[in-house]
């Protein structure tokens, strides 16, 4: 790999070991991938923040890093931990756990990393512009830079985000090359589909998407329109189910003005049509439970947003949660602030539903809760709380969850 | 199948060497939700490899089911001596290669990772197969079979 004269500073260890360490992970996972180069990136995010997910391991090295005068580089933002940290004791969270947890935001701290504790970092820290090369890891965010702002970003893993942070830089390849980024299966939905696009149909084509895709580009034709957030659980199902890092919807994502320019003038790759059945086949994969008593009903993955905030809000207006129900909402400290000022958490709260701030159910340890039934509107938890949680998942509307909510049961699903 | 020795040969995607015992599944698998880095045992209930060990073992299966955190959970398996000691993929996908670039970065271990298996795993060897990796050549020495 071509190394620039800074590059091979840092290397012999003229700005210190972490430094070091760091850019010699990245030439080699480079060499590992066919980079030619480094290339600088604008900013990172960086998903071993969770105590779950980096645990003992993530502290010693942490540690170690902040012992030899680790700062990140760039501006860097982090993923959700694994406690809302100023109600971890409302959510059961051990307190030894929440100790850990709280170690590893007090060594992030001292790297210089901007406490978000979000998978929606573009909701305000870290706002990428088109083009930009970006060192990030969390799926749903990293799909969310790419296909929705047209920024760059492999996904990267715990750790090497870090690494990246740390040198400001990340080996190019893969998304970081435009001819990389041009689609390469196509989903075209019939017009049976598109005509009738139903707001919690997003997450589900996200999630057959990328059961299809794998870690392909996936190309959509045929939508007519779609919200951020419509795109924000398109992106996450997509990127739970396959490993799918950048998709483009014709008409709607910068790099797909046309059919023709997702593809980048190259031939159309296999083609797939998405019909009401393959909706519905879907549909019936992502419920693991059928009808019956719900004891827990998650929104909020990737984080609600403020227009999901006041959407909640004027459902749960007057109505209360049933009393062998929880009703959780996760999202981030600027939207939570937001939503504050706005009254929606007032409503929301006295419902009886429950904010959860910097964190979400498939971060935190719920052992204690013994819940059974999850109700959700998101791909991305019913992807995964089947074993994160361990619960039994039931796929629906934002609508359906807060009747659920309310009436402690789903009716079909 | 039958013959009890062969010698595969894949693409070297990280170095190091093992010998010992394989564990083998057609399933493509991932680490974060998957194993427990306690004990090095698999959790995801809806693999077939559930409940089986790939502590110190060459764990042969088609590729990684990347979630981002996957290195987080590999390196807790690392750092408590109940990681696979080997990786042999029919594709590795990124987030494989990097959790052996950050065993050496971080833990001084060396985690060998072949790749570009031909055919599925299960029509090469099965678990309890013994071999031989090298991550620098990405040759696969089937010593004996189980």
């Amino acid at each position: 790999m071509h190394l620039t004269e800074e590059e091979r500073q840092i290397l012999d260890g003229a700005f210190g070991e972490p430094q070091r360490i760091a850019l010699n992970v990245l030439i080699k996972l480079g060499d590992a991938y066919g980079a030619e180069r480094m290339v600088e990136i604008a900013s990172a995010h960086i998903v071993g923040s969770s105590y779950q997910i980096a645990g003992e391991a993530g502290i010693e090295i942490y540690g170690k890093l902040v012992e030899q005068g680790a700062k990140v580089k760039v501006r860097t933002t982090c993923d959700p931990g694994s406690i809302d940290f100023s109600r971890w004791q409302i959510f059961k969270t051990p307190p030894d756990y929440a100790e850990r947890q709280i170690k590893i935001a007090e060594l992030l701290g001292q790297m210089g990393v901007i406490p978000t504790w979000t998978c929606t970092p573009y909701t305000a820290f870290n706002v990428p512009r088109y083009g930009e090369d970006l060192g990030w890891s969390e799926s749903s965010a990293v799909i969310f830079a790419n296909s929705v702002i047209g920024a760059r970003t492999n996904r990267l893993a715990a750790y090497v985000d870090v690494c990246a942070a740390l040198v400001g830089r990340v080996p190019r390849f893969g998304l970081h090359l435009p001819e990389c980024r041009r689609g390469q299966v196509l989903f075209e939905l019939a017009s049976e589909l598109s005509d009738n696009f139903e707001d919690h149909f997003f997450p589900v084509l996200g999630y057959f998407v990328g059961q299809k895709a794998g870690d392909r580009i996936p190309v959509i034709n045929g939508l007519q329109k779609a919200t951020l957030d419509q795109l924000k659980a398109f992106g996450a199902a997509a990127a739970a189910s396959g490993s799918v890092a950048l998709y483009h919807m014709v008409g709607i994502t910068p790099e797909a003005r046309t059919l023709d320019e997702a593809f980048g003038g190259r031939q159309l790759g296999d083609r797939t049509v998405v019909g009401r059945s393959e909706i519905d086949n879907t549909l019936e994969q992502m419920n693991t439970g059928g009808p019956g008593a719900v004891d827990i009903v998650g929104l909020g993955c990737p984080h609600a947003s403020i227009d999901q905030m006041r959407r909640y809000a004027a459902l749960l207006k007057g109505k209360y949660v049933h009393p062998s129900t929880e009703l959780w909402i996760c999202a981030n400290t600027v939207v939570e602030d937001m939503a504050r000022q706005m009254g929606y958490i007032e409503t929301i709260e006295l419902a009886g539903a429950k904010l959860m701030v910097g964190t979400c159910h498939n971060d935190c340890p719920l052992g204690a809760w013994n819940f059974r039934r999850l109700a959700t509107d998101s791909g991305k938890f019913a992807y995964y709380t089947p074993t994160t949680v361990g619960t039994k998942c039931i796929f629906t509307s934002t609508e359906a969850c807060i009747e659920a909510a309310i009436t402690g049961r789903i009716g079909s699903a | 199948m039958n013959s009890p020795h062969a010698i595969l040969q894949g693409k070297a995607c990280a170095p190091g060497h093992f010998e010992g015992e394989a564990v083998v599944s057609n399933q493509p698998f991932g680490f974060w939700q998957g194993l427990d880095p306690l004990t090095g045992i698999v959790i995801d209930q809806r693999h077939e490899l559930y409940g089986t060990s790939l502590k110190r073992k060459a764990f042969f299966f088609p590729y990684g089911r990347g979630s981002t955190g996957t290195p987080g959970i590999f390196l807790e398996a690392v750092r408590n001596a109940c990681a696979p000691a080997a990786i042999v993929n029919t594709k590795s996908e990124p987030m494989i290669v990097m959790c052996s670039l950050l065993a050496e970065a971080f833990f001084k271990v060396l985690i060998p990772i072949v790749d570009g298996l031909e055919g599925d795993p299960k029509s090469l060897l099965r678990t309890g197969d013994w071999v031989r990796i090298d991550g620098t050549t990405g040759i696969i020495d089937v010593i004996s079979r189980s």
